[in-house]
């Protein structure tokens, strides 16, 4: 049921663990696998491996920050690391990450050598990196994808950054020039917070964020490719739950890749995901989840595709025993008001913005003609 | 003991011994485990000499520099080593100071103790010495842009693009008389250098002053020399100078400090390659990183790659040379203090 085949891939589901630390080895990559997940990805594999700064993650309630989070395994090395990760079955793609097109090119060709599956090019991640990522410049990102497109006979992702001023671009680029699909996004530059006491930042230096900070940001960027770009996605950003993977996939991606999530709740959230996924289908009767790719995709509409409609808000279930008085104080119309356990609107003030149905614990407001 | 006694020892034949030490997969684990441990207590090591006659391979590469006091140079040397002593190859160093002759001389010597490959930093071979290589059917990686070698592999830097950035960097410090000292080798990245300088200059709509232009020996003495004489020369000293190279800079950087002119308050200095010594100078030193570490890992890499494919075929001169393998790399800023530059968010992006 949640068999997909992505970029000519037989994958047993979708939900693939993203590129990090959690997949530094082979024996983490073969750990991910045996958790369940459809594919891995490696940590990013780079020229020549740097000492690590330390510390270099931190996180709160919704998300982390991390700083350069590159694989410390030399290219020789992996020769031995993809063996061990391929070792289970299962399907390895390799992240490369470099400057320069025949330098990712090199790194690819020798991955495909030592058995990777795909590739998929780390080219986005903001930390220890100038303002502008690779993945910003489409015309940088094509050469790029171009040679290393040329360099190897298996399929090439992009990993693409929500840190450009048009995602649309640069997927049309990694497109042009022969790319097989796109991963969206990678972590979003940032910085978790200060702490007032010692007037210090999270971390040293900025950082990429992730985690749930991210998820709106990585539904918006897969649903602008794909309604403007005919390529496989790969949606990445924030996911926890089936229930995420499932956003991602309705707003237009094949497969999802989970991160986050994996690094702080450890490799068993895989197999709770794809579980879930597998009950959902069950009882949403989805045959294939080929059937809700894109569907939400059909709701979402340009601005002045948008049609203006005098709706207001109507409170229904009334009387209303909450007693929280959300929507009395974000309404900023003063158009609702309380009187015991009933919710009033003043028709003639609502202006139909919706908030107060959003934020009504109980859902008994609407928003209706 | 030697391979003999070590095979009566175990009770085996020579070859069992020689199949244990260069084929261990081919024999059967508890022989293999027997025979190691005799080779293990006798602290035995295969006579180097007759395996190389043997399998036709020394297990040596050997490494040609331009000059060895330098320590760009010895970075690159040192990545090169660290890769092959990973695959168990020793790497002999030579240095040429910077005269082809003695690259040549040194060549032939390193042909005749039959190393297995060649790595050529800022080679200056000419276009018959190289194909001579060729013939002998040496690997043979270079690094740095070599010219009119376009079938060899090879690892360069972008250096025109980092100079040009430099450029543009100066000029957005203000700076608008940029001289520049520029290192008479390596040829064609000095040249791809000026070539970025004065791209950018005439892009900014600043006419191209070629007596603020001098070629130096590329080291300390050249740049200090260079600095004196322009100095002494131009009727009005330029308000930064672009080096070539952080060796030129630094020899810059004391001769004005002799005529007792502030870096960068009365002029600017700005160096190339991002050495050790860079940022501990005062005042620090902007400059350009060459990535000297990924020079050598990546000629170290093709270089080993060419061998192993070598091995894998046998036959070794029956196939053409495959297309040749190029990788570019790139520069990046460092600024610091030397140039004028006040925000430091231009030091951190």
């Amino acid at each position: 049921m949640l068999e997909t085949t992505f970029l000519g891939m037989k994958l047993p589901n979708p939900v693939m663990v993203a590129a990090g630390p959690w997949n530094r080895d082979g024996k983490g990559l073969k750990e991910s696998l045996e958790a369940g997940a459809g594919a891995v990805v490696t940590e990013s594999i780079v020229s020549d491996t740097m000492l690590d700064v330390r510390p270099r993650i931190s996180c709160d309630r919704l998300g982390a920050q991390n700083i350069r989070m590159y694989s410390d395994i030399q290219v020789e090395g992996w020769e031995r690391e993809m063996d061990i990760a391929k070792s289970a079955g299962g399907v390895v793609i390799a992240s490369v990450s470099g400057h320069t097109p025949s330098e990712l090119a090199y790194l690819a060709s020798k991955m495909e050598r030592f058995g990777a599956d795909a590739i998929e090019l780390s080219v986005s991640n903001p930390a220890a990196e100038s303002l502008e990522v690779v993945a910003s410049h489409a015309d940088i990102l094509f050469d790029m994808t171009k040679e290393v497109v040329s360099a190897v006979s298996i399929p090439v992702m992009v990993k693409l950054s929500q840190n450009t001023t048009n995602i649309s671009k640069v997927a049309k680029a990694v497109k042009a020039a022969g790319g097989s699909g796109v991963t969206a996004i990678n972590t979003v530059r940032g910085i978790l917070g200060v702490d007032l006491e010692k007037a210090e930042p999270s971390l040293s230096t900025y950082g990429g964020i992730s985690g749930e900070y991210i998820r709106p940001l990585g539904l918006a960027s897969v649903a602008t490719i794909a309604q403007t770009t005919d390529i496989p996605i790969c949606g990445v950003g924030g996911i926890s739950s089936a229930e995420n993977a499932l956003e991602y996939m309705m707003l237009g991606a094949s497969t999802v890749q989970v991160g986050t999530e994996v690094m702080i709740k450890g490799k068993e959230s895989i197999r709770k995901i794809v579980q879930n996924l597998e009950i959902w289908a069950q009882n949403h009767n989805v045959k294939n989840l080929s059937e809700i790719r894109g569907k939400a995709l059909d709701n979402l509409k340009a601005f002045d595709e948008m049609k203006f409609e005098p709706a207001v808000s109507h409170a229904n279930g009334v009387p209303c025993k909450e007693n929280c008085n959300l929507c009395v104080n974000a309404c900023m119309y003063n158009a609702i008001s309380r009187s015991g356990d009933s919710i009033r609107i003043d028709r003639s003030k609502c202006t139909g913005c919706g908030l107060c149905a959003s934020i009504c614990p109980a859902k008994k407001l609407k928003i209706d003609l | 003991m030697n391979i003999k006694q070590i095979a009566k020892a175990a009770g085996v034949s020579v070859a069992t011994v020689s199949r244990v030490l260069n084929h261990p997969e081919s024999v059967a684990p508890k022989t293999r485990e027997k025979i190691q441990k005799i080779i293990d207590e006798e602290e035995y090591t295969p006579n180097w000499f007759a395996q190389g006659l043997n399998f036709k391979r020394t297990r040596t590469i050997g490494l040609v520099l331009p000059q060895n006091i330098n320590s760009a140079n010895m970075e690159v040397a040192n990545a090169v080593e660290e890769v092959a002593r990973q695959k168990g190859y020793i790497t002999l160093i030579c240095n040429i100071e910077k005269d082809p002759r003695r690259e040549k001389e040194y060549i032939n010597q390193l042909m005749t103790r039959k190393v297995d490959g060649l790595i050529l930093l800022y080679s200056t071979l000419n276009e018959e010495y190289a194909s001579w290589i060729e013939e002998e059917n040496v690997p043979a990686v270079l690094i740095g842009e070599t010219r009119a070698r376009d079938n060899w592999d090879s690892v360069f830097v972008d250096c025109r693009a980092g100079a040009a950035e430099m450029t543009a960097h100066l000029i957005e410090c203000g700076h608008r008389r940029i001289a520049m000292l520029c290192g008479k080798d390596p040829e064609p990245e000095a040249k791809a250098m000026l070539q970025g300088y004065k791209n950018v200059l005439k892009a900014s709509g600043i006419k191209v002053d070629e007596t603020l232009i001098y070629q130096v020996n590329n080291n300390i003495e050249g740049g200090y020399i260079g600095m004196k004489k322009m100095i002494g020369r131009l009727p009005k000293k330029p308000d930064a100078v672009f080096a070539s190279s952080d060796e030129i800079a630094f020899g810059a950087m004391d001769a004005l400090k002799e005529m007792k002119l502030r870096v960068p308050e009365d002029i600017a200095v700005a160096g190339f390659g991002n050495d050790r010594m860079s940022s501990l100078m005062e005042p620090k030193v902007t400059t350009v990183e060459l990535p000297y570490r990924k020079m050598g890992i990546y000629g170290a890499r093709m270089l080993f790659d060419q061998i192993e494919e070598k091995e894998a075929k046998k036959e070794p001169k029956a196939e053409k040379r495959r297309r040749a393998r190029k990788i570019q790399l790139q520069t990046k800023m460092r600024v610091r203090k030397s140039c004028g530059h006040r925000e430091r968010i231009g030091e951190m992006f």
